[in-house]
């Protein structure tokens, strides 16, 4: 018994690098070896009994442990039994990691004189069984680490002598019987790792001679009972990993011999309470991801034995009340993912202590991180995602024994200090996204073991230091977001161990070094948004490993290397808007690709077959190249393709039917090409996810497809600029999610369809350039969201411009010209007060310009017969009347303005009078105040337009005849005139 | 025991999980991302928005100019739920702005001030609320600012008069007080663009009552 406290005590201070290991192997190195004495038996058919647990065993006979297991040897010989010295009588049954496999036989209830029965560590299958309860010598029950399923038998609680029972990691279900309450002598009981549900039975109060209790790791719920409270002998409390609510008990402070308290990933909330402090023999606490809340309790300081402290992961706040400088024995202290808040305090460990690990990411700290500077003993320091700042000091260079550094997400300020060089244990360096400024400090190629160096997201500048090459180590580096310049290092190819190479970003110029090829192990590089000059160097093609290649955004030129072609596990290439020339036949070795995209180089020759072995491509993307030739009719073999993106080539002939099988595309843009043909009507029977098409200017011709009402997921759709013929099919209403309809610059003939009204969410609408006939349909005006643009110019549309179109309220380019359109333009035109551009000219139209368009430009107008502001005046009466007024009038109409403005003061000084006296009364909406409104409008500002906006608006719609638009003209220079002479 | 060892397994994934996003993508499309975190999307239209890609520019709702900047957003009417976050003031080079028609709930962030090209904040028929924020003043290009249908509440910014390009403004149907500013672009503003704002006390009489009188 002695020995097994013993080894249990051992495994609880396993040295930190060792307890990686799995559970199970964790569990297999408790595995009780105990030593038994043998006696003979007082039982003749006890080897009769034996050979029938055996023989309840699947292939019993084959089993190497139990071959010697039969009836001409003695059963005290057997393998695994033993009997007390001289007698007959088995006590002991240890078959513990032999391969047992098949179920424990319900016989075994019958070997009365059994005192210790091990059979952990096997394949065990079926129940416990409940005879098991018969065995009232039993001392030792150790069932652990098998297959047993069902229920704990309750017949267990009759085993009074039992003092270590572990029955853990096997798939028991349904509750902790509470009879087990009544096996008093328990030191020991384990049924971790199991299936077990409800409550801990309040039973286990019982159990006074407890010194370990572990229940981890099941679906354990409800409150840890009070009743625990009277186990005051307990060493090993493990309910980690259950369901287990309510608060954790403050009698916990009275067990004096508590040595590991491990309650982390329950939904235990409150407090931590004070009492645990009082626990002095404790060594590892352990409260992790719960819902605590509060402050930590100042009294954990007295805990002086404490090697552990994990209260990560809970709702904590408050200052860090944990002081090293008492805890002198805390190696472990992580308290990550809480609102701790406040600095960090001044000297935060003593000269001697032993912190080696400290992990406070995640909270709300602030201040320097200069207080922990005492903490020499240091090996992982992570201060993450707060809101740290300040520099990194100089002094950093005490924590010699520092191996992971991780200071990133905070706001430090200056310099990486040039001491850092002498952290020569350092393996991890991440400062990510702080404000991190100028140079990286040559001395940072001391550091020999790093093997992870992230600066991103800073404003680091200067160039990267030719000494970082002495980082053999280093296998990911990471500088995205920089202001780096200069060249990258020429020995770069020093660094054999390097994986992830991330420069995005940065202002680095000149060519790539040719050495960079020699980094043999890179799988990502990332090269992309700096000034990079020259060619890709020879040397790539030894980059073996790659599968991330992204080069877009230089200026890098020049044909590919042939070497390229070994490079077999690409699988993400991005070379676009370079100056890259040649064909792109060289990027085709891999057959892994999934995104391809070289858009807007100088690629030349034709789109190369091998490119079509990678199956799993997802986009392909050549657009603005010189590429050559068809469309490889091998691209339907792509059934992964979302995206293909031919624009801006000179490829020809027709669009391959193969392309069909491509389903899933969402983007197809083969515009600016010289593809002919028919738009086969398969593009929009099959291609139904298409959300944006373009097909635009190529020498496609035939009629749209009236299939193209199949694809109703499309948000832009453009065809202009070909030799497109026929109606505009009227299956265009089922595109009811488009944004942008473009089919200008054709041969379209027929009407503007007015189905075209149930594409709701048009913003832009080009049909011009083509030789559409008949009216402009009035139900355009239902596309209210139309904003950038509504073209129907150069065709051949006749009629009147519909009243309904004033509706588009948002549309800011209106162009008609080029028509046969007549009449008058609408009155409602007036309410298009988004329109900043608007084009009328060369129509048939005539009549008067509504002075609300009279400050767009005649050649909004022109070639039409229209009148008025900015066109030429018009010949009605009243202007004519307007010119000639005799003197009596002009006196008459002065001292008109003159009586009139006179009024308007009075009445303007009534109705402040009454705002002030009144201000809630007074509402901008009603009606009757427009008036006086709209006069104050014009007196407090400027002017003509003020008028104008307010005028046309909501009366222009009573104004029907050109003569009382005009009086109505005259009477707001009237009124300006008025309000000039009254201020 | 095992428990330990699940202790220290756990912490130090912590310290390389924290560390490991290396390869990070850009800033707009992270905005947008994270911009579109927020929203609850029943439709799918951001179903396209593919962090992983080089760009947002593929993305649908989303376009960019020759540089691959992202000058509209076109989210109107998409019954979309959710909040406008301060990310969306990263898009530095936005243009237009449509989110109108859905039920974006929660303030206007103070960060859209810094969309220094936007020329179209649709923002209208929505469940917006709070004020409307100064910062939006800082929009010197901005044309057409729609902001009605919505919750808001407050007076109306005086900064926004320094609006010089503003040519259509329409802040009706919202719960907005105090009086309209007569001065700069609200000179021309017709009395639709406030009306049906219970609280709000008609233009301003200069030097005769506070701008947020009665509010």
């Amino acid at each position: 018994m002695d020995r097994t406290e013993k080894h249990f005590s051992n495994a609880l201070l396993l040295p930190l690098h060792l307890i990686l290991s799995s559970v199970c192997t964790c569990t297999c190195t408790l595995l009780l070896l105990l030593t038994l004495t043998c006696t003979a038996t007082t039982h003749a058919d006890t080897d009769a009994l034996l050979l029938t647990f055996k023989s309840a065993l699947n292939n019993p006979n084959s089993n190497v442990t139990l071959s010697d297991w039969s009836t001409s040897t003695s059963v005290c010989t057997w393998h695994g039994v033993t009997c007390p010295e001289n007698e007959e009588r088995v006590t002991s049954l240890n078959l513990s990691s032999s391969g047992l496999t098949g179920i424990i036989s319900p016989i075994i209830g019958d070997l009365l004189s059994l005192e210790i029965l091990d059979l952990s560590s096997n394949s065990l299958s079926g129940p416990i069984p409940r005879e098991l309860g018969m065995l009232t010598n039993l001392k030792v029950l150790l069932l652990y680490s098998n297959s047993l399923s069902g229920l704990i038998p309750p017949e267990l609680g009759h085993l009074q002598n039992l003092y270590t029972l572990r029955i853990g990691d096997n798939m028991l279900y349904g509750e902790i019987p509470p009879t087990l309450g009544n096996c008093t002598s328990l030191e020991t009981l384990g049924l971790a790792y199991c299936r077990l549900n409800g409550t801990i039975p309040p039973q286990l109060g019982n159990l006074r001679q407890l010194k370990l209790l572990t229940l981890q790791n099941n679906s354990l719920s409800g409150p840890i009972p009070d009743q625990l409270a009277q186990c005051t002998r307990i060493q090993v409390i493990s309910l980690n990993d259950n369901m287990l609510e309510g608060e954790i008990p403050s009698f916990i402070g009275e067990f004096s011999a508590l040595k590991t308290l491990n309650l982390a990933n329950n939904y235990l909330k409150g407090e931590i309470p004070a009492d645990i402090g009082n626990v002095r023999s404790l060594n590892h606490l352990y409260l992790f991801g719960n819902r605590l809340t509060g402050n930590i309790p100042y009294e954990l300081n007295q805990l002086s034995q404490l090697q552990i402290l994990d209260a990560s992961s809970n709702n904590l706040s408050g200052p860090m009340n944990i002081s090293p400088d008492h805890l002198i024995s805390l190696e472990f202290l992580v308290i990550s993912s809480n609102f701790l808040q406040g600095e960090i305090p001044k000297d935060f460990c003593s000269r001697n202590s032993s912190l080696r690990n400290l992990f406070l990411a995640g909270n709300q700290l602030t201040g320097t991180i200069n207080g922990l500077l005492s903490c020499t003993s240091l090996q992982s320091l992570d201060l993450s995602n707060n809101s740290l700042t300040g520099s990194i000091p100089h002094a950093i260079d005490q924590l010699t024994e520092l191996v992971n550094l991780a200071l990133h997400n905070n706001s430090l300020t200056g310099p990486i200090p040039h001491q850092i060089g002498n952290l020569t244990n350092l393996e991890i360096l991440s400062l990510y996204h702080n404000h991190l400024t100028d140079s990286i400090p040559v001395e940072i190629g001391k550091l020999k073991r790093l093997a992870l160096l992230f600066l991103y997201e800073n404003q680091m500048s200067g160039t990267i230091p030719e000494e970082l090459t002495n980082c053999t180590s280093l296998q990911e580096v990471d500088f995205f977001g920089n202001h780096f310049s200069g060249t990258i290092p020429d020995q770069i190819g020093n660094l054999k161990n390097l994986i992830v190479l991330q420069l995005r970003e940065n202002d680095l110029s000149g060519p790539i070094p040719p050495s960079l090829g020699y980094c043999n192990s890179l799988q990502q590089l990332a090269l992309a948004d700096n000034s990079l000059t020259g060619s890709l160097p020879d040397t790539f093609g030894f980059l073996t490993e790659l599968n991330l290649i992204t080069l877009y955004n230089n200026s890098l030129a020049g044909d590919l290397p042939r070497s390229l072609l070994g490079l077999k596990n690409l699988s993400i290439i991005n070379f676009s808007h370079n100056k890259f020339s040649g064909t792109v036949e060289p990027l085709t070795g891999s057959d892994l690709l999934t995104v391809f995209d070289l858009t807007n180089n100088s690629f030349s020759g034709q789109i190369p077959l091998e490119l079509f072995k990678s199956r799993n491509l997802t986009r392909i993307r050549l657009g603005h190249n010189q590429l050559t030739g068809p469309i490889p009719s091998q691209v339907g073999l792509l059934h992964q393709l979302v995206s293909l993106d031919l624009s801006d080539n000179d490829l020809t002939g027709e669009m391959p039917l193969s392309l069909s099988n491509c389903k899933g595309l969402t983007h197809l843009l083969l515009n600016g090409n010289r593809l002919s043909g028919y738009i086969p009507s398969w593009v929009f029977r099959d291609l139904v996810s298409l959300g944006e098409l373009d097909l635009s200017s190529n020498n496609f011709s035939g009629d749209i497809p009236k299939e193209i009402g199949n694809c109703s997921a499309l948000i832009k759709l453009s065809l202009y600029n070909n030799k497109l013929t026929g109606p505009i099919p009227v299956e265009i209403r089922k595109l009811t999610l488009l944004n942008v309809l473009n089919l200008q610059k054709n041969k379209l003939s027929g009407p503007v369809p007015p189905e075209i009204q149930q594409c709701k969410k048009l913003y832009e609408l080009r049909l011009s350039e083509n030789l559409l006939t008949g009216p402009i349909p009035s139900e355009l005006s239902s596309l209210t969201e139309l904003q950038v643009i509504l073209d129907l110019s150069y065709n051949d549309l006749s009629g009147q411009i519909p009243d309904t179109l004033g509706n588009l309220l948002k549309l800011e380019r209106l162009n008609l010209s080029f028509n046969q359109l007549q009449g008058a333009l609408p009155d409602s035109l007036v309410r298009l007060t988004s329109l900043h551009r608007l084009n009328l000219s060369s129509n048939l139209l005539q009549g008067e310009i509504p002075l609300a368009l009279s400050s767009f430009p005649q050649n909004s107008f022109s070639g039409n017969n229209l009148c008025g502001v900015p066109m030429g005046p018009c010949s009605d009466p009243p202007v004519s009347k307007g010119k000639h007024l005799s003197k009596a009038e002009v006196e008459g109409i002065i001292v008109a303005i003159v009586l009139v403005s006179a009024i308007v003061c009075v009445a303007l000084m009534y109705i402040m009078a009454r705002i002030w006296s009144n201000w809630r009364e007074v509402s901008v909406s009603t009606s009757d105040c427009e008036e006086s409104n709209s006069k104050r409008w014009v007196g407090n500002g400027d002017k003509i337009q003020a008028s104008k906006y307010r005028k046309l608006g909501p009366t222009s719609t009573r104004v029907g005849s050109s003569e009382e638009k005009h009086s109505w003209g005259s009477d707001t220079s009237v009124l300006r005139m008025k309000n000039d002479a009254a201020c | 025991m095992a428990s330990s060892s699940l202790l220290i397994s756990l912490a130090s994934c912590l310290l390389f999980l924290a560390v490991s996003p290396a390869l990070a993508s850009n800033s707009e499309g992270e905005a947008l991302c994270a911009f579109k975190s927020r929203l609850s999307d029943p439709n799918n239209v951001l179903q396209s928005w593919d962090q992983s890609l080089v760009n947002p520019c593929t993305w649908f709702h989303v376009t960019c100019d020759s540089q691959n900047r992202v000058i509209r957003l076109d989210l109107g009417n998409s019954n979309i739920t959710g909040t406008l976050g301060p990310e969306l003031g990263r898009l530095q080079h936005l243009q237009y702005l449509e989110l109108y028609r859905n039920s974006f709930m929660g303030k206007i962030p103070e960060e859209l001030g810094n969309l220094k090209n936007l020329v179209s904040m649709d923002l209208y028929e929505n469940q917006l609320e709070g004020e409307i924020p100064k910062s939006l003043s800082k929009l010197k290009s901005l044309r057409f600012m729609r902001l009605n249908n919505n919750k808001l509440t407050g007076s109306i910014p005086r900064e926004l008069v320094t609006l010089s390009n503003l040519k259509v403004l329409d802040f009706s149907n919202n719960d907005l007080c105090g009086t309209i500013p007569v001065d700069g672009p609200f000179s021309t503003f017709p009395p639709e663009s406030f009306e049906n704002n219970k609280r709000l006390n008609g233009p301003e009489l200069l030097g005769l009552a506070s701008y947020d009188f009665g509010c």
